[in-house]
């Protein structure tokens, strides 16, 4: 018991610390939103020089709040769930914003990602297995593919797929033109339809990672004693390969998993720019670019809640699987 | 228990990776039925185009015409002006909601006379007084006056209204008649904050209602009781996308109808595609912002008119049309005005008309008479000062660092030493509004109407600035400040005779074309691409009726009624 609580507390103390940071570094940020939405609007027309006060009343950054009483009332805001307006989207709150783009991001990344490890790791354990088969070339390639700069690969795979062979299409997350959002059958097949190219592309990206260290894992792990004393025992070649080899090898991988999972929501900046995918990373790309304090604090918050929580989620199962990272000396 | 969890979580983990790749070719299946063999297409043939007006990301719903955030179609597609003001043609305002104008002696009243027999999307009639309750509302509201002006409206009948002003108000014409979509009363009485009220399901007067939202997507309809008739294109859908790749893409496959962005060799991909045309209408001039006004704070060789001079004639202007702008750009005035479309504005056409050429000689002879000689390196120097500036641009905007590139050169020629640094838009922007910069590439253009008043206020008037370190609000970058100038704008501003207003905007241009604390480039060009497979009459080059960008607001409405559609095959 001793041993969760103490995890709990150094989670708690961690999002402590990433909250405070996430309040400190837009501010650190040059220019101001309303300088900025200023400039965006006399690029399309006419600002007269009064507007900037009223803009600055609109969007209520005419504030004497001193930054500590701002602090303690952005840690407020947060545990209420209320994160502010966004001045990019301006009048939508920043909640509803993430709550239109987030689920978009954790369905094409999270997916993605889960394919790739599940595929990674299961090649790789066949691999290591089957150490000289067929499998091992393909480590070379798969290893040539994450090499390649991800923007290059995925705009290489959408020029191909979608501009020579029209399998998939340019852009976008569904059919805009037939389908309506929702929970029917012609809008979820068109946005798996839509999804693929990109995820494939994430999981070709990535896959040769997972494979590698997998591989190798399962080749120390191979030639543990135990491996041995269960070759002896005369078991089936099968069962020594998944329960007593992989399960062992396994473990590291997981642990990258975990933080892997916490970082979909940032990694996917560059596929959702690729693939004009309305995920959050084109939201907290144009949440940077339009010093939208609000908006960008509240995706910081998302990511680092999704890391911490994915690395508190393994390392409490991580405590069910390895039950010696509980012993205590 | 422990004994089993692993074994369980890995039973679940293939069931989904099963799953998902039963998911992957159910949906490569499903892209071959509902794609056809070209790929996905928009529905084609039921009178719908697309337009791309360069939304990135997701879209925030926002029909509020009072909102800076406003989607685009809100201004003049759903919601119309009482007049149009043509940009790339110039010329009268052309009547909508308001059929046509008066300025009392002293320009302190504006009388305007309404349309008859338009209604609102919701079937009510639209009076004058809808005019007078959106300018009050307008006038009333600090979130929402970015005029900053104090007036009154009042409807002294069903077809005229009457502005009143506390002081002489000529300039304001443009804003209120051409920049301010008319609301409903009936629909706006009831709102509680109109200034930030979303405004959901808006009732216009416009060619177009909102059909649906989504964040990635809307559509709108076209309105069957407009007042100047149904427009044909039945339904315009507007789309996001990431980037300019992503839009040319789209555009060559046919999935977008009307865009308006740059991408490298246009020129070549569209002569390919005989459904595809491009046209550019250049509405604003590259400049070189400088920072030129030493007693307001600015630091370096540049706050020298001297020395910006001598840019302004070292530049090789043909040279960057070519190597930075694909050859479409035009020759810039240094009255920064368009010289076609403002011929009527610029008194000394030919003298203030930027040369194609460089003047090498007369910018090194600029240069010695203030007081410059040249050093070891063949770059200037004055009291121990080297004649080195540093220009900033935003990182991303290609045309104009290969501009730089290019400049850096030119004006190396004329012992003018120039090094650039690319920043974010943010940085960039926020350098320009405090005066912390030497130079800056940028652009001034798409005033509300082409009176020169709405060029030469803003970015030239001692009014309009601050000391460097003092955010000015989009306006006088440069930090500009002449008498003879402030005293012309104010004079120009005080009549509706157009001879006076010419004869003070020549004075002015005399001053700056020798101060030039904006140091003309070119006169870019702002590209749009249009298919007319499914639409046609679009604006053409010889008949510009509107200002063609996907972008604009209040042309985009004039360009899509005026669209016919393409039958189909």
């Amino acid at each position: 018991m001793r041993y969760y609580v103490q995890k709990l507390g150094f989670y708690a103390v961690a999002l402590w610390a990433a909250l405070t940071i996430n309040f400190a570094l837009p501010r650190l940020m040059p220019g101001d939103p309303v300088d900025i939405l200023l400039s965006k609007l006399s690029a399309r027309g006419p600002v007269t020089p009064e507007a900037r006060q009223s803009i600055a009343l609109l969007l209520g950054t005419e504030t004497d709040q001193s930054l500590i009483s701002q602090y303690f009332s952005y840690l407020g805001n947060v545990f209420t769930g209320d994160l502010g307006l966004s001045v990019t989207y301006f009048p939508q709150t920043v909640t509803d914003t993430i709550a239109q783009t987030l689920p978009w991001t954790i369905a094409l990344m999270g997916i993605a990602t889960v394919i790739s490890f599940v595929v990674g790791v299961g090649l790789g354990q066949l691999a290591g297995w089957k150490r000289g088969s067929f499998l091992d070339n393909l480590i070379p390639v798969a290893t040539m593919f994450q090499a390649v700069p991800y923007f290059w690969l995925a705009l290489v795979l959408l020029y191909l797929f979608s501009s020579v062979f029209a399998v998939f299409p340019t852009n976008g997350g569904y059919d805009v033109y037939g389908t309506t959002p929702g929970l029917n059958w012609p809008f979820l097949r068109s946005a798996v339809y839509y999804g693929t190219l990109p995820a494939l592309t994430i999981v070709l990206s990535s896959v040769a990672g997972w494979m590698l260290g997998m591989r190798n894992m399962m080749v120390s792990t191979l030639s543990e004693d135990y491996i041995t004393t269960a070759e002896a025992k005369g078991l089936r070649p099968r069962r020594i390969m998944t329960t007593y080899a992989a399960r062992n090898a396994v473990l590291p991988s997981l642990s990258g998993f975990a933080i892997t999972l916490g970082f979909v929501v940032a990694g996917s900046i560059v596929a959702e720019q690729v693939f004009s995918y309305p995920g959050i990373g084109q939201t907290l790309l144009s949440a940077v670019q339009n010093n939208d304090y609000a908006l960008m604090q509240g995706i910081f918050l998302v990511i680092t809640v999704s890391v911490l929580g994915a690395n508190l989620a393994v390392d409490l199962l991580y405590s069910l699987i390895d039950p010696r990272t509980r012993a205590r000396a | 228990m422990n004994q089993f969890s692993p074994r369980t979580s890995r039973r679940a983990l293939v069931a989904a990776m099963a799953g998902a790749a039963l998911a992957l070719s159910a949906c490569s299946g499903g892209g071959d039925g509902s794609g056809g063999a070209g790929g996905p297409q928009p529905a084609g043939g039921d009178g719908a185009i697309t337009v791309f007006n360069g939304s990135t990301g997701t879209v925030a719903e926002n029909f509020n015409p009072f909102s800076p955030t406003a989607l685009q179609p809100t201004l003049g597609v759903v919601h119309e002006a009482l007049f149009y003001y043509n940009l790339a043609a110039g010329g009268d305002p052309e009547p909508l909601l308001g059929e046509s104008f008066s300025w009392n002696e002293d320009g302190t009243q504006l009388t305007v006379v309404t349309r008859e027999g338009v209604t609102w999307s919701d079937g009510e009639p639209f009076t004058a007084n809808d005019v007078a309750f959106t300018f009050n509302l307008l006038w009333g509201t600090p979130e929402l006056n970015t005029s900053g002006i104090e007036a009154e409206a009042e409807a002294t009948s069903d077809t005229e209204v009457v502005f009143t002003f506390p002081t002489t108000s000529f300039v304001q014409e443009a804003q209120i008649l051409g920049n301010q979509a008319i609301v409903p009363e009936h629909v706006w009485a009831d709102k509680a904050d109109p200034a930030t009220d979303i405004n959901t399901d808006p009732v216009g007067t416009g060619a177009y209602t909102v059909d649906t939202f989504s964040p990635q997507s809307y559509s709108l309809a076209a309105n069957p009781d407009y007042w100047g008739g149904a427009p044909e294109v039945q339904n315009v859908r507007y789309i996001a996308l990431a980037t300019a790749d992503a839009a040319s893409s789209a555009l060559l496959a046919g999935e977008v109808d009307w865009m308006s962005a740059f991408f490298p060799g246009f020129q070549e991909v569209l002569a390919d595609e005989p459904d595809l045309s491009w046209i550019n209408t250049p509405g604003a001039t590259t400049t070189i912002h400088t920072c030129s006004n030493a007693e307001l704070g600015c630091e370096g060789p540049q706050s020298d008119p001297a020395v910006r001079q001598a840019i302004y004639q070292a530049l090789d202007r043909e040279q960057l049309n070519q190597l930075a702008f694909a050859g479409i750009a035009q020759m810039p005035s240094t009255t920064m005005l368009l010289p076609d479309r403002d011929e009527e504005w610029i008194a000394d056409p030919e003298a203030t008309l930027a040369p194609e050429t460089p003047d090498v000689e007369a910018a090194r002879a600029t240069l010695e008479a203030a007081g410059w000689t040249e050093g070891a390196d063949g770059i200037y120097e004055r009291d121990g000062e080297r004649l080195s500036m540093t220009i900033q641009v935003v990182s991303g905007y290609s045309d104009f660092i290969s501009a730089i590139d290019a400049m850096t050169q030119q004006l190396a020629a004329a012992g003018i030493e120039l090094s650039s640094t690319q920043l974010a838009y943010n940085e960039w922007n926020a350098n320009q509004q405090n005066g912390t910069f030497q130079l800056s590439m940028d652009s001034i253009g798409f005033t509300p109407s082409t009176d020169p008043y709405y060029t030469y206020f803003p970015k030239y008037t001692t009014a309009n600035t601050l000391p460097v370190g003092e955010s000015v609000g989009s306006n006088n970058f440069s930090r500009y400040s002449n008498p003879v100038v402030d005293e012309a704008v104010a004079t120009a501003a005080g009549t509706e005779d157009q001879a006076v207003k010419a004869e003070q905007y020549a004075v002015i241009q005399e001053q700056i074309a020798t101060d030039l604390p904006y140091i003309p480039v070119v006169i870019g060009s702002t590209l749009t691409e249009f298919s007319t497979a499914r639409a046609t009459g679009w604006p053409t080059d010889e008949d510009t009726y509107a200002f063609p960008a996907s972008w604009k607001s209040w042309d985009n409405g004039i360009v899509l009624k005026n669209l016919e559609l393409v039958a189909p095959e």
